[in-house]
């Protein structure tokens, strides 16, 4: 692989965009295309293999053999990002799709989130965030190439058409490979045409997955398969307590352990670092550590939902009032109150939480799946005493996140960089699944209580919330923009923004607190408002005589997108017509998150006191859809993701200590369990919205919703298998 | 020790009750192997003993003494190029974390059952986790593979 040297450069300024063209030494050109930043830091994206290296802050590359590099400026964790989003490029630079390759962009502020003003993949908004940005830059790229060709023809721009990665004229074609270096001396345009939906080639259609190849053969590589020459393995005995401190350590019988290298106390923590990694766990496993007792310690989950459940009864920060609920209530003739136990839930990525770090005490260079990059960046700076600019970071694959790899503290990093800080060598710390388990961060605990009140005609009066959670955002970048006068959405997101039309109805929230540290997991605030709304609307159906569709078709009669997902819901499931086979039964939920509006309707039975899943149907307005069959991978996997939650998993507290360690007492949806899923989109056309979360919330109150035909309990306390098989 | 890896005789290194798995990714480099539980729980550390699918989290450097071992980067049969070719037909990886072992899996079920059913594809795959949930496209990969290789 040849470096490039900077034999030649032009820049050209326009107001918005900046270019810049890099001639290659050996032939070939580099054609960068970003968003002028002051404070602009330059750190280059990883290697590809057999690549030149992207410029910093680049969007595209075209090669001399016509190769299509797309910088992506999203974490690949799964979702898709490095098809979908080059996708809006490939499709108004009209290029040819094989000949399109993605890598991961590492930090720059050109790569800041559109609309967050940092770095990030989250908040399911790749393809929102991206859709205007990403269209522009390939269609002023393809503008450029057809100016250049137009130029050596002596031929009007009209008389020339970009085509499959070609400019084509009456006179021949040029390759953009061949006219990159032209192209790059041009200005810029200022207003480049965008094309048509009903012209898009690439976008809406079912391109498969740039690195399907990859992760079927072994050759992708993730965070904890980087190697830099030398390397140390780590694994870290953390203090078992949130504020823990070591009172004292014999490293006696870990220096023992064949393999073992060297035994570090750092950052409140004991390393142990061998030549593998299994030598630095049994190392780390032999370690003789007391910690002292932080005066938080002795908690447990139960007691924090008692407490919980206190603080219900108290008045909290208003979220959503129409007014009148108090009188409503008390005009009720009859009332149905129900309370829902939602439990700490880990994320359990595949990829077990781990960086790679090489710091000579003067500079750092780190891999990992970073998701906040530019915040890891800052903090390892930080801790290091260095600039940004001397933290290299590259972002590699991550082995799924779901939320954890946007750490609110750069914990996995920092943990890392504190090390080699110590250390000074090359090294990688790995953790192992309980130390992920374990690790502290959550979906937290919730609490709801719902009062409906109903007149004598079993008609709604008033729908009274009430919900007690903990903070997610807190401590976070976003906590200054998203949380108002003690009102955090991640708390009654999907209760206080409601569609549904209630003649009465409020919401209250209590931003509690507890020593359980909290983060985003998949969707988020959704994954208990849904669930509570979801379940109580088929109680409300009940109460009331309605079917279930039919009573959210009345309540959602003025939501258009809503309405469109109900139809389809109802086509696709003949709801009404057609019945669940016999010994199973149909339950139905709807909700809106992240921009999106997802149905799902669940057929179930019961198979030794266990719902058994058979099939899902899920009909999805997600805006315009970019990627049909990855946008079906996303529900489905949302799906399997949300309902893994539902039946099984909850992380328990005693004495302070998580209980939950490994897939053995965390248990995930097999194979065995994956029921058919069929997924629909509403032709929304448009843009698009967000899709890597918006398929959770609806799954498990669907389920519950057809538990209940078949069992007549409403599950109210989660996971099922605690009601169920009083697994608690 | 020696020992037999990917068609190749190496020497390793290591105490005999080391996990194959950290001998194959920390000692040897075949970082296609991965590692999710540590306790034989999810499969992610698929590699093949004498053809067999084991979990080489929990399988000794040791035991491996005289076997043939097999990881995602050695396999080059027709069976597993149809596999892979299925994979990627079928949008099969997310994250792609998983998917070594689960590849590893399902072609030593090829090699068994040339016309697997579902039941089949639910016993040899059955202990492996994904946490994306491609399990869907997993067994429609595999079964399109099957008929590929009619």
């Amino acid at each position: 692989m040849s470096k490039p040297e900077n034999t030649s450069k032009t820049k050209t300024f326009s107001r918005r965009l900046f270019l810049e063209t890099t001639a290659l030494a050996g032939g070939g050109l580099i054609i960068s295309y970003y968003i002028p930043a002051p404070m602009m830091n330059k750190a280059f994206a990883a290697p590809p293999p057999g690549a030149p290296l992207p410029k910093p802050n680049a969007f595209v590359q075209i090669a001399p053999d016509n190769t299509i590099t797309i910088v992506i400026n999203k974490l690949e964790m799964g979702q898709g990002v490095n098809t979908s989003m080059a996708q809006l490029i490939a499709e108004e630079l009209e290029c040819d799709w094989t000949k399109i390759r993605s890598v991961s962009a590492s930090v720059d502020p050109a790569y800041n989130h559109t609309a967050f003003g940092m770095q990030m993949t989250g908040g399911s908004t790749a393809l929102i965030s991206s859709w205007e940005q990403h269209r522009k830059i390939g269609a002023s790229l393809r503008e450029m190439l057809k100016s250049a060709a137009a130029t050596r023809w002596g031929l009007p721009i009209a008389q020339v058409n970009a085509q499959n990665g070609f400019v084509v004229s009456k006179k021949g074609k040029f390759s953009y490979g061949e006219l990159a270096e032209e192209a790059g001396k041009l200005p810029l345009p200022e207003k480049p045409a965008l094309k048509n939906e009903k012209d898009f080639k690439i976008i809406g259609k079912n391109v498969n997955r740039v690195d399907a190849a990859d992760k079927s053969n072994g050759k992708a590589i993730f965070g904890i398969d980087v190697r830099i020459p030398g390397m140390l393995y780590a694994v870290v005995a953390k203090p078992p307590l949130e504020g823990a401190k070591i009172k004292s350590m014999d490293k006696k019988a870990a220096t023992k352990v064949p393999g073992v290298v060297d035994v570090v106390e750092f950052y409140g923590r004991v390393a142990v670092l061998a030549r593998n990694t299994h030598a630095a766990k049994v190392g780390r496993d032999a370690l003789q550590v007391k910690w002292d007792n932080p005066t938080n310690g002795k908690f447990s989950s139960d007691g924090l939902m008692e407490n919980f459940r206190a603080q219900a009864k108290e008045k909290g920060k208003i979220a959503k009032d129409t007014g009148g609920v108090d009188e409503a209530m008390k005009l009720a003739k009859k009332t149905v109150t129900a309370e829902y136990e939602f439990p700490y839930l880990a994320h359990a990525a595949m990829e077990p939480m781990n960086c790679t770090i090489n710091y000579d005490g003067k500079k750092c260079e780190m891999w990992s799946g970073h998701q906040m990059p530019g915040v890891d960046q800052a903090v390892v700076a930080a801790a290091l005493k260095l600039k940004p600019a001397d933290v290299k970071v590259n972002v590699v694959y991550a082995g799924g996140s779901f939320g954890r790899r946007a750490s609110k503290s750069s914990d996995y990093v920092l943990e890392a960089a504190e090390l080699a800080k110590v250390v000074k060598k090359p090294l990688k710390v790995t953790w192992t699944r309980e130390d992920d388990m374990r690790g502290g961060f959550y979906r937290p605990m919730n609490f709801h209580r719902v009062a409906m009140g109903f007149d004598d005609k079993n008609k709604l009066l008033a729908w009274d919330h009430k919900i007690v959670g903990q903070t997610v955002i807190g401590g976070s970048a976003f906590e200054g923009m998203m949380v108002k006068d003690g009102l955090e959405p991640t708390i009654f997101e999907g209760v206080a923004d409601s569609h549904y039309q209630f003649p009465k109805f409020r919401c209250d929230q209590t931003r509690a607190t507890s020593p359980v540290t909290t983060l985003w997991w998949r969707s988020v605030g959704h994954t208990h408002t849904a669930y509570v709304m979801e379940t109580m609307i088929d109680e409300l159906a009940e109460a009331s005589g309605k079917d279930p569709l039919q009573l959210r078709k009345e309540l959602l009669a003025k939501s258009e997108r809503h309405m469109r997902v109900l139809n389809l819901l109802e086509k696709e499931t003949g709801w009404g017509k057609k019945k669940a086979p016999k010994g199973r039964a149909w339950g139905l939920a709807i909700h809106e998150s992240f921009s999106s509006v997802v149905g799902q309707v669940a057929e179930v039975s019961m198979v030794d006191g266990m719902p058994k899943i058979h099939k899902v149907w899920a009909a999805v307005d997600c805006g315009l859809v970019v990627n049909p069959d990855q946008a079906k991978t996303q529900v489905e996997g949302a799906i399997v993701y949300g309902l893994s939650a539902a039946l099984h998993q909850h992380v328990q507290f005693k004495d302070g200590q998580a209980l939950q360690g490994n897939f053995n007492d965390y248990p995930v949806m097999r194979m065995i369990d994956m029921p058919e899923v069929k997924v629909a989109f509403v032709q929304g056309g448009g843009s698009p919205t967000g899709l890597g979360e918006p398929g959770v919330p609806p799954a498990a109150p669907a389920v519950a919703n057809a538990i209940y035909k078949l069992t007549k309990k409403r599950l109210r306390s989660l996971p099922f298998s605690k009601e169920l098989k009083g697994l608690a | 020790m020696d020992i037999h890896i990917n068609g190749q005789s190496v020497k390793v290194d290591a105490e005999g009750d080391t996990p194959l798995l950290w001998v194959i990714r920390d000692e040897l480099n075949y970082t296609g192997t991965k590692f999710g539980c540590g306790m034989a729980l999810c499969g992610a550390c698929t590699v093949h003993v004498d053809g067999q699918p084991v979990r080489s989290c929990s399988y000794p450097l040791k035991a491996a003494a005289g076997k043939k071992i097999t990881t995602i980067e050695g396999m080059n049969d027709n069976i597993t190029a149809a596999v892979q070719k299925a994979w990627v037909a079928n949008n099969v990886p997310q994250c792609g974390y998983c998917q070594s072992g689960q590849v590893m899996s399902a072609v030593a079920l090829l090699r068994e059952k040339k016309k697997p059913s579902d039941a089949d594809i639910d016993n040899a795959l059955g202990g492996h986790i994904c946490r994306c949930g491609t399990y869907q496209r997993i067994r429609a990969a595999i079964h399109q593979a099957a008929k590929d290789l009619v």
